[in-house]
């Protein structure tokens, strides 16, 4: 699962991208799902820096996929996403998870530079990395940049290019805002790392021609 | 994916969801219904329960059998493999590294996202890169649901039955010495050129103690542009029995 890493998009624009993950390894015990309760708990304390979050168990048929409430009390939360797009707020979380001490690996997903920062400023030496060098192959078959730098929010490519453009197209109607669309998009994201913000400030950029709402 | 031409009503809300375009408008009956191209269909289930947008509930999944029900288990990420009984396409690769130490110093880890992001991918398309690593003395990740289908892991041919499926992505994953890692990202960068689709590709490393990631010049010296993004691997992991110690 390397769903996160390959985020397109201008420097300054992915220093508001953050995915903070979590993974009970079936390798070697760590924890166990009383222990992922207690990260919910912790997240729950930072809802409203959240950006978007998901433990890959949706709830589909509209509407939202995750609701806060329900995932403190989940007993299947195998992962944890949660997006940040605030650095701040995330060296924040970060240092609780550290002094609760709760023997979970952590992922962090964004600029290397943005997260080194965070940690150095709580004392976390990074272990290892996972670096992203790019799409090879037929690259021509790719959508524009605009369009990757939305599709790749999901990384597992449920948020179709098509969407993005009849999308798009909606707003341009009139029919949607840029926060809607954003939010449509995100609902095809199991994960919950799609990030709703940028997509919409994305979204904007895009038709800021048009008479977008 | 199926779409029930009898219940279909034709308002072509479900086309622009499919992240292959695999859905179009057809006449059936004197009438314009939409219908899945079920060669291009990769079985993810987004035009069904995913988006949820049929107001009739005209798609559904039909009982998918061997070698067909390989697309849903790499095209939906909310589907299980088999072969691991997880979600998900890869391993816990370097996420639990901390604790497992799947990645010591000196060692990388290398994962070629076949079909990402949004293109898909044929096992032909794997194959063709799987063969040419395996000549380059690659060992493939055993745990990996790809290696699970191929019937020679050592030379990366996979099963006949399964070339000509097509899936949304799927990840070829294997470990390598750094001093072997460059010509292996040659090997790599040479078989992208012969290939229908794209990858994303990923390399694993252990941080040094003075904070510098050795495998970022051995890639630069392939060729190759290291983007910003990364994933970090933070060291808060703690093996349970660590706990029980206490």
């Amino acid at each position: 699962m390397t769903h996160s890493l390959h985020r397109h998009g201008k420097e300054k624009d992915l220093k508001e991208d953050f995915v903070l993950m979590f993974l009970l390894s079936k390798i070697i015990p760590q924890g166990t799902y009383d222990t992922m309760k207690q990260i919910w708990e912790i997240l729950a304390g930072y809802e409203q820096d959240l950006v978007n979050y998901g433990n890959h168990h949706p709830n589909w048929g509209g509407g939202p996929l995750y609701r806060m409430e329900d995932l403190k009390k989940a007993d299947n939360s195998r992962m944890i996403m949660a997006v940040f797009k605030d650095r701040k707020a995330l060296t924040a979380c970060l240092n609780e998870l550290k002094e609760r001490n709760l023997g979970i690996s952590v992922l962090v997903s964004g600029l290397y530079n943005e997260t080194g920062k965070t940690c150095a400023e709580i004392g976390l030496k990074p272990h290892t990395v996972n670096l992203s060098l790019g799409i090879h192959g037929n690259t021509g078959r790719l959508p524009g940049e605009n369009q990757l730098e939305i599709q790749t929010m999901c990384g597992h490519a449920m948020v179709s290019s098509h969407l993005i453009l009849h999308l798009i197209k909606e707003i341009e109607a009139g029919a949607v805002t840029c926060r809607e669309a954003a939010e449509e998009m995100a609902r095809m994201c199991d994960c919950g790392i799609f990030n709703t913000y940028r997509a919409e400030k994305i979204l904007k950029r895009i038709t800021a021609s048009s008479h977008s709402r | 994916m199926i779409i029930d031409k009898e219940k279909c009503i034709g308002c072509e809300r479900c086309h622009p969801y499919c992240p292959v375009g695999a859905i179009a408008t057809v006449e059936w009956e004197g009438e314009s219904v939409s219908e899945i191209d079920q060669e291009a269909c990769v079985e993810c289930g987004t035009c069904n329960e995913r988006s949820s947008i049929c107001p009739v509930q005209a798609i559904y999944m039909p009982e998918l059998k061997w070698p067909r029900v390989i697309r849903e288990h790499f095209s939906n990420p909310n589907a299980s493999h088999p072969s691991t009984t997880t979600q998900g396409r890869g391993t816990e690769e370097m996420k639990t590294n901390d604790v497992t130490g799947r990645y010591p110093p000196g060692v990388a880890g290398v994962a070629l996202e076949m079909g990402r992001p949004g293109i898909g991918t044929s096992f032909r398309d794997i194959q063709t890169v799987a063969v040419v690593l395996a000549g380059a003395g690659v060992a493939f990740e055993e745990n990996n649901p790809v290696s699970a289908l191929m019937d020679d892991i050592g030379a990366g041919t996979f099963q006949p039955e399964v070339l000509g499926e097509k899936v949304l992505s799927a990840i070829l994953e294997f470990k390598i010495s750094n001093d072997r890692l460059g010509e292996v990202l040659q090997a790599i960068k040479k078989v992208a050129a012969r290939i229908d689709t794209v990858f994303s590709l990923d390399l694993i490393s252990r941080v040094d103690g003075d904070g510098r990631i050795p495998v970022i010049p051995i890639a630069e010296a392939a060729g190759f542009n290291v983007r910003p993004n990364c994933k970090t691997n933070v060291g808060l992991g703690r093996p349970m029995f660590e706990e029980a110690c206490k």
